[in-house]
């Protein structure tokens, strides 16, 4: 397939002034749809929502979205005994009748709010207007016992997921993810901070490697080799790599320059990486009028692929604890060096846009083929103008390399990071989501 | 060209160097303040008011004494007129003359009119009013009469100054968010505004778009490069903006307003920018800029100043280096990060060095920040770092801060303090500190447009440097004050000072007396002001 999907902009959707037909209930792809757009804001807002963190609630709530779907469906095929540790959930009473429309309405807006408790002011009046607006538009024109039943599945598909993400070891995330207590390393080539941030003295989320994994084993599942040996000699692997990084960053051109912001993908100024690539989603699927089993299939997966790839790589990141380029080239090549980017508080081998994107990669791919061609608009709020790409994996490709153009991470994180990646989805693609 | 008075450069970067003051304690005097009672203003309602909640000090009866006005939100703002007696207990009477308003969340001091007597600027959730000053504290709507468009926004920063040869101000009006976004009110900043004078110089023309516009929460006219002409700093609420970063406008007269940008040395910085303060700390004769946000603050210096002058508009942060980061609790078991409004640098034990005050407080109730979140009185030591004092001096209050002044209420030298609380009443506190140093106030006068000299530089020379304050009107968060402008002096008991008025003309260095208040004109000597009580 070669579709190139134009203007696709989740932003540009506006579904959330939708006004059908008059008594028409909101037909449930627009009630993900909304849900999701408002998700993408929620991470971006909410200073707990690191990639990592992000991350897991897209799985959740990818997960309590298909699942409230899969209950009424005959194509869809439950994810409770694929996926750790996740129950059979609450089922509709074959008997009596429920609208999908209003059952995921109830089961989004449960999952979001919990999911994204901690979200300010803003974020908490948006979800509520959310859920107050969506709650009356699912609803017009069905019978009030229709209604309630409804509502009553789906509070329930969300609370039953909500329970089981709290054993998983990453519900509680305090001071934004920053241990206040933690020893850094001392062998050569350890990590150490390169911010002046007081709360950045310390990585990000240094136990979420040991997370329970949704599709995959464990966090060590997909393991990586370790990366060159750590040397400060200039005829040397290690060295050989971050002159590559240093010559780069010191000659990008403005294609290079224009790439590394696109994948910035910064939190809280963004949607975060995770967020990048779930928007990717949608936009494809706006653009093709997904039917809402594949659009659940799609974004439960896809934020499932996401979240494990976070927990693998965050696994090997504290295995290696492996220190930045920024820190390595001041001490050996330049001491005024500046990276393009801001590099990011926590070790650098693998590089977790890598891990996440070929992740991501994998899935979209088994999704809609090798060579779905496709334009991202995610960043046109931002300024950044949207990106063609030939294929998911090319699009994968080039957010791993924007981290060397940034100047955040080495060759080898970002080669062994996709391929990491790749691993991982495919535990992810091995679900059976689909009754054959 | 630069304006005559600035010291050779560089010699004393904050970056790289102290300041080695022979009066400076190498352990700052720690101030005591003593919490005083009688204000029961609170800042009332929801979302349209997490923002805001300033406070304004100005005086408006003429005996010197800085009276209050305080926002309420929801709730009318409340005018408080100051009946302290030199040097005792602040006492204050709630005064209705005009300014008890609803939907207030901001309020600045300036003589728009050059009438001689203060008006007030009230920034709202809705329509922005000015206040005509008519004397004895009372004021009224001057909307109309001065052809002020005070449109219909969310209205959260202020700054004023005089364009080189006009009779009007300009007004800087920064607006928030589009409050009627409900569900996805993010990357919906409304457009700030610029009240320029009208051409027939009898108010105000329609305000100006100063598009693109950031979500602002506070703003300042300030002669960062000494060109003589102050650009227009724009702290912007990175929550709500997108594509967009910290401003900086350059304004020249009759021209349309034009952004710095990367060409000109900005460098793109995104932070919750919720206050400016500005004061020469490090002597240079240029203005570092302390900037609120969450968690981390930065301090601003220029990152290079030419031997030659002319500075680009690039800056370095040493909030980290100059412990001035004030990141989160510094008492308590509450360590998640802060929350940073309102700041301002003045001397609070008048050892000749500035001090930094930062009110703090959750936006709501935030469960990544700080809910316990102390109030910071950063005290300055003589190498340029400084020391957290907010416990020890009693002011290191938890209440949900928002806008402060720090003004010498009673007139004894020291100066006092208010703060605005979201939902709380309002604190006042009365500095008692023993073993301070010497002081000095000034009040400018010029005839003319713009009576109060907005855009002045006060200059005091102390030892070997010279102490340097701006005269701005706008910055912190939602109030600013207008009145006496104080100096510490540590032990120096007879001053040197002078002004380089809005123009640029220099007066002359003349002595006066320290522990004093004086007036200043643009062409006569300071002439002692005794306070009548």
């Amino acid at each position: 397939m070669n579709i190139i999907l134009r203007a696709a902009s989740v932003c540009a959707v506006m579904l959330w002034g939708w006004a059908g037909a008059a008594q028409a209930a909101l037909p449930p792809e627009q009630v993900l749809q909304n849900w999701y757009r408002l998700m993408l804001e929620l991470v971006r807002h909410t200073p707990t929502y690191s990639p990592p963190v992000a991350s897991r609630a897209f799985a959740y709530v990818g997960i309590t979205g298909f699942e409230a779907v899969a209950g009424g469906s005959d194509d869809l095929q439950t994810l409770a005994g694929q996926i750790n540790g996740l129950t059979a959930l609450p089922a509709r009473d074959a008997a009596l009748a429920y609208d999908d429309g209003v059952v995921l309405q109830a089961a989004l807006s449960t999952a979001v709010k919990t999911f994204f408790s901690n979200t300010g002011p803003t974020g908490q009046r948006a979800m509520a207007a959310m859920e107050r607006v969506l709650t009356e538009k699912t609803a017009a024109g069905l019978p009030g016992d229709v209604t309630a039943r409804s509502r009553a599945l789906g509070v329930a598909v969300a609370q039953h997921v909500v329970s089981w993400s709290l054993t998983d070891g990453g519900a509680v995330v305090e001071n934004m993810g920053f241990p206040y207590d933690y020893a850094l390393g001392t062998a050569p080539g350890a990590w150490v901070p390169t911010s002046r941030i007081v709360q950045q003295q310390k990585p990000l989320l240094p136990k979420w490697g040991n997370n329970r994994t949704f599709a995959m084993p464990n966090g060590a599942t997909c393991g990586l080799p370790p990366p060159p040996a750590y040397s400060v000699e200039p005829g040397s692997a290690f060295y050989a790599e971050a002159k590559e990084v240093y010559d780069t960053v010191k000659s990008l051109t403005a294609e290079q320059r224009e790439i590394a912001r696109f994948w910035s993908d910064d939190p809280m100024l963004s949607p975060t990486p995770p967020g990048h690539w779930i928007s990717i989603a949608l936009q494809v699927q706006n653009s093709t009028d997904a039917p809402l089993a594949e659009q659940v299939d799609l974004q439960a997966r896809l934020g499932i692929a996401l979240a494990d790839a976070f927990i693998g790589c965050w696994h090997a990141k504290f295995e290696y604890d492996l220190l930045r380029p920024v820190t390595y080239i001041r001490a050996t090549m330049d001491p005024k060096w500046e990276p393009l980017l801001n590099t990011p508080p926590f070790p650098e081998y693998p590089s977790g846009h890598s891990t996440q994107s070929g992740a991501a990669a994998e899935v979209l791919t088994d999704f809609f083929g090798e060579d779905f061609a496709f334009e991202d608009a995610t960043h046109l709020d931002d300024g950044l103008a949207p990106r063609r790409f030939p294929s998911f994996w090319a699009a994968a490709q080039e957010a791993g390399m924007s981290r060397l153009y940034g100047g955040i991470h080495f060759r080898s994180a970002i080669d062994r990071g996709l391929e990491q990646g790749r691993c991982i989805g495919r535990y992810v693609t091995a679900l059976q989501t689909r009754i054959r | 060209m630069m304006a005559s008075g600035i010291l050779p450069v560089a010699a004393l970067s904050l970056v790289t160097g102290g300041l080695g003051m022979a009066w400076a304690e190498e352990t700052p005097v720690i101030p005591r303040f003593v919490e005083e009672g009688g204000i029961t203003s609170i800042y009332e309602g929801e979302w349209e008011y997490m923002v805001g909640g300033g406070a304004a000090t100005f005086d408006c009866n003429g005996d010197g004494f800085p009276e209050m006005l305080l926002a309420g939100g929801t709730a009318p703002a409340t005018l408080y007129r100051n009946v302290s007696t030199r040097g005792g207990p602040l006492r204050f009477a709630a005064e209705p003359g005009g300014l008890e308003i609803d939907r207030v969340a901001g309020a600045y001091p300036l003589d728009i009119d050059s009438d001689g007597v203060t008006d007030i600027i009230l920034l709202r959730v809705g329509e922005n009013l000015v206040m005509r000053g008519l004397g004895n504290c009372r004021f009224e709507r001057a909307n109309k009469a001065w052809g002020f468009d005070g449109g219909d926004a969310w209205s959260t920063a202020f700054a004023a100054t005089w364009e080189r040869g006009a009779a009007w101000p300009t007004l800087a009006i920064g607006n928030y968010v589009d409050r009627k976004e409900e569900a996805f009110p993010w990357g919906s900043c409304t457009d700030n505004w610029l009240h320029r004078p009208n051409r027939a110089g009898t108010g105000f023309a329609p305000p100006l778009p100063l598009t693109p516009s950031y979500c602002a929460l506070s703003m300042l006219f300030t002669d960062w490069n000494r060109s003589g002409t102050p650009g227009l700093r724009v702290s912007n609420d990175r929550e709500y903006y997108k594509g967009g970063t910290e401003q900086m406008w350059r304004i020249e007269p009759g021209a349309k307003p034009v952004l710095y940008g990367e060409a000109d040395g900005w460098k793109t910085l995104k932070i919750w920018g919720m206050g400016i303060a500005s004061h020469d700390l490090n002597f240079d004769g240029y203005p570092e800029y302390f900037l609120t946000s969450m968690a981390d603050n930065k301090l601003q210096t220029l990152a290079v100043v030419p031997e030659t002058g002319a500075p680009k508009p690039a800056y370095a942060d040493v909030a980290f280096a100059r412990g001035a980061i004030a990141q989160r609790p510094y008492m308590g078991d509450d360590l998640r990060p802060s929350t940073a409004w309102h700041a301002q640098f003045e001397d609070v034990n008048n050892d000749g060095l500035a001090d930094l005050f930062v009110a703090k407080g959750n936006v709501a109730k935030m469960p990544d920040f700080a809910e316990k979140d102390p109030n910071n009185l950063l005290l300055q030591r003589p190498d340029g770092t400084f020391l957290e004092s907010g416990g020890l001096s009693g002011v290191g209050s938890t209440r949900i801060a928002r806008g402060a002044a720090l003004v010498d209420f009673n007139l004894d030298g020291l100066l006092d303090l208010v703060v605005v609380n979201r939902w709380e009443p309002a604190e006042l506190w009365r500095n008692t500190t023993a073993d301070a140093g010497n002081w000095l106030q000034l009040r400018l006068r010029q005839p003319g447009p713009n009576p109060d000299a907005i855009g002045s530089w006060i200059e005091v020379r102390l030892g070997d440097v010279v102490q340097r304050r701006e005269v701005t009107s706008g910055g912190g968060h939602a109030g600013g004050s207008l009145g006496w402008w104080h100096m510490g002096l540590g032990a120096e008991k007879a001053p040197e000072i002078r002004v380089i008025w809005p123009d640029g003309s220099a007066g002359a260095w003349q002595r006066v007396e320290a522990n004093a208040f004086y007036d200043v004109g643009r062409d006569s000597t300071a002439r002692p002001w005794l306070p009548p009580r």
